[in-house]
C-alpha cells in the first residue's frame, strides 16, 4: 500500500507549518522523532531513501552555522539558546523535507504536475525532485568511480564526483522535460500510465496532518501552549501534552506503513 | 550502514533510561523555582481598564521574568484572564477588555498601553513586553486607551511596589503572636515600635519575631491624582480593587513538566517503533 504522491506532499507541507509555528525543542524533538519514524516504516528503497541522511546531516549543519553566527555579536546565554532554537526550527524543516523525499518517488511528484499550467509546474517539479535526484545520481557517480578506481571521499577527488553529477542533473533535467512534452504535458490532452490512486488512508492522512498543522497555527495566533519558549530572560521549555498529542497526528502514516506488508 | 544501525538501536534503548534523567532535570527546576518563591520574589502589576483598575501582588517564579509571562503568573494565581495576539507576542485584552482577535490593534485609537513603574509615577515603556525583563520588587502597568505616547495615553493611578504589596504574604510570615513572651529580634525592634506601619522589609523572609507582620491594616492606596501626571491625562476615577489570590498562590511551573515527560516518551516509543521496523525490514531484504 503506498499513499498518493499528493497526500506526502500535504503531510510534508502541514509537518513544515507545525515546524514553522514553534522554537520550543520539546515539539521539535517530537517532530524530528515523528519524521524518523515516519522515514524508517514508508520509505522507498533505492538511491533516493539516502535522502533523509543527507537532510539530517544538512540540518544539523544549518543549526550549527546558525549558532554560530551569534559569537559574531554580543554572546550571552540569551542569545545563544534563541539562534540555537531558531537553528533547531531550520533543521526540523530540513529534516521534514528529506523524509519527504525519501517516502516518495521524486518522479511521482513530477507526474502530479497539472497540465494547465504546465512551465511553472514544470519548474516546480523540477526543483522540488533536483535534491533526491542529486543525491540519487551521485550515489550512482561515486559507485562508478570506485569501480574506477578514482577515490571521491577526499576534497582532492571532489571534481571527480561534482562534475559528473551536475552534468548528469543537466542531461536528467533536459530529458524530463522532454518527456513530459512527449506525454502532452500543455497540449491540453494526455493519458496517464498507471495513474495514482487515493486510498482511504492518503485521504486520512491528509485530513490528520491539515488537523495539527490548523491546531498549532491556531495556537500560534492566539498565543496558546507556549510555542515559543522565553530566551530572553532564559526560562525552562514547558511543552503542553494535548499538543504533543495533536503533534502524533503527524505520524499516522508510519502507523500505516509500519504494518504494511514488509514484501510488498 | 550497520554501524548507524547500531546506532539508532542503542539510542532507541536509551531513551527510556535517559526519561528519568530529563524528569530529574525538569523537577530541579521545578524545585528551584519553589525554593525562590519561598524567597518571596514579588512584582507589582497595575492593570487600569479606565473604568476600574486592579492590583495584583505576583510571585515570581524565577528570579526574573518577562513582561508577558508576568501577566500569565498573574493569571495563574489570581485569574487574571488575558488574550495574546500578533504571534502571541502583544496583549490585546486584559479582563476582558480589549479586542479578542489576532490584531491587538483592532479597537484602535483604544489600546493597552504598557508602563514601567518609576519612583511611585509611571515611565511609558520603549519595548514590549515580550522583551521586558521583571525582577523583584518591580512595579508593571498596563493602561486602556488612546494616545500613541506617554505624554498622551492615560497612565495608570500612581502605585508604588509597596501599595500592591504590603501585605504579609502567608507563606512567608506566621500569624502574629500577640503574646508579649514573643522576643522580636534585636533587628525588627525598632521597626515593631511603628506599629501599623508597614516596613519595606516587612515581606522579607525572616519570619523573626512576628511582630512586623503586625500590620492588620493595609495601607490604602492613593486615591488622589498625583503632582506629576501630566495635564492631558483624564483622572482615572475608577475604584482600586486589590486582586484576591484564587488557587491559594500556586507556585508557577509547579507540578510536574508533564508536557516534557510526554514528550520524551512519544520521542521514545516513535525511535524505537521506527528502528524496529527498519531492522525487521532489513532482515527480510537480506534473506
Amino acid at each position: 500500500m503506498t499513499l498518493h504522491p499528493a497526500a506526502w506532499m500535504a503531510w510534508a507541507t502541514c509537518a513544515g507549518v507545525v515546524a514553522f509555528t514553534t522554537t520550543d525543542p520539546f515539539y521539535l524533538g517530537v517532530l524530528v522523532a515523528i519524521a524518523w519514524f515516519v522515514y524508517a516504516t514508508c520509505r522507498v528503497p533505492g538511491p533516493t531513501a539516502r535522502s533523509f541522511r543527507v537532510f539530517a546531516i544538512g540540518g544539523l549543519m544549518a543549526m550549527a552555522i546558525r549558532t554560530a553566527l551569534v559569537f559574531l555579536g554580543t554572546v550571552d546565554a540569551s542569545n545563544v539558546a534563541f539562534a540555537a532554537l531558531e537553528g533547531a526550527r531550520l533543521a526540523t524543516l530540513l529534516i521534514v523535507f528529506g523524509t519527504f523525499n525519501a517516502v516518495t518517488d521524486p518522479f511521482g511528484v513530477v507526474r502530479l504536475a497539472p497540465r494547465r499550467f504546465h512551465e511553472p509546474a514544470l519548474a516546480a517539479a523540477l526543483a522540488l525532485s533536483i535534491a533526491p535526484r542529486t543525491i540519487a545520481t551521485a550515489g550512482r557517480v561515486r559507485e562508478a568511480q570506485q569501480l574506477r578506481g578514482i577515490r571521491t571521499a577526499r576534497w582532492r577527488g571532489l571534481p571527480s564526483l561534482a562534475v559528473p553529477v551536475l552534468e548528469s542533473g543537466m542531461e536528467e533535467a533536459v530529458t524530463l522535460a522532454e518527456s513530459m512534452d512527449a506525454r502532452g504535458h500543455g497540449r491540453g490532452r494526455r493519458t496517464r500510465y498507471r495513474p495514482a490512486h487515493w486510498t482511504p488512508a492518503g485521504v486520512a492522512v491528509v485530513v490528520a496532518a491539515s488537523a495539527a498543522a490548523g491546531v498549532f497555527l491556531a495556537a500560534a495566533w492566539v498565543g496558546l501552549g507556549g510555542l515559543h519558549p522565553s530566551t530572553s530572560p532564559l526560562t525552562w521549555p514547558e511543552a503542553t501534552p494535548w499538543l504533543i498529542g495533536v503533534l502524533l497526528l503527524l505520524a499516522l502514516p508510519g502507523i500505516f506503513g509500519a504494518f504494511r506488508d514488509p514484501v510488498a | 550502514m550497520r554501524r548507524l544501525r547500531t546506532v539508532t538501536l542503542g539510542l532507541a534503548l536509551l531513551a527510556p533510561a535517559l526519561l528519568p534523567a530529563f524528569v530529574g532535570v525538569g523537577n530541579g527546576a521545578a524545585v528551584a523555582c519553589a525554593a525562590e518563591a519561598a524567597g518571596e520574589a514579588h512584582a507589582a502589576l497595575v492593570v487600569d481598564t479606565g473604568s476600574q483598575t486592579t492590583t495584583y501582588c505576583v510571585a515570581l517564579g524565577a528570579g526574573t521574568v518577562s513582561g508577558l509571562r508576568l501577566i500569565q503568573l498573574a493569571s495563574a494565581q489570581y485569574g487574571l484572564s488575558y488574550h495574546l495576539g500578533f504571534g502571541g507576542q502583544a496583549v490585546c485584552q486584559l479582563q476582558g477588555v480589549g479586542p479578542s482577535g489576532g490584531d491587538c490593534f483592532g479597537d484602535y485609537p483604544d489600546y493597552w498601553g504598557y508602563w514601567h513603574g518609576a519612583d511611585g509615577g509611571w515611565s511609558w515603556a520603549g519595548s514590549g513586553a515580550a522583551s521586558a525583563s521583571v525582577s523583584d520588587g518591580d512595579v508593571e502597568g498596563w493602561s486602556w486607551g488612546p494616545g500613541d505616547t506617554g505624554s498622551t495615553h492615560p497612565s495608570p493611578p500612581d502605585l508604588g511596589f509597596d501599595d500592591v504589596c504590603d501585605t504579609p504574604k502567608p507563606s512567608a510570615s506566621p500569624p502574629a503572636r500577640p503574646s508579649p513572651s514573643a522576643v522580636p529580634s534585636p533587628g525588627a525592634g525598632s521597626t515593631a515600635q511603628s506599629g501599623s506601619q508597614a516596613s519595606p522589609d516587612a515581606a522579607g523572609p525572616t519570619p523573626a519575631g512576628g511582630v512586623t507582620s503586625r500590620s492588620p491594616v493595609p495601607k490604602q492606596p492613593k486615591q488622589s491624582p498625583a503632582a506629576d501626571r501630566t495635564p492631558t491625562d483624564p483622572p482615572s476615577t475608577g475604584a482600586i480593587v486589590r486582586a484576591v489570590a484564587t488557587s491559594g498562590g500556586a507556585t508557577p511551573s509547579g507540578g510536574p513538566p508533564m508536557g516534557a515527560f510526554a514528550a520524551a516518551a512519544a520521542v521514545a516509543v516513535l525511535t524505537a517503533g521506527g528502528a524496529r521496523t527498519l531492522r525487521k525490514r532489513r532482515k527480510g531484504e537480506s534473506a
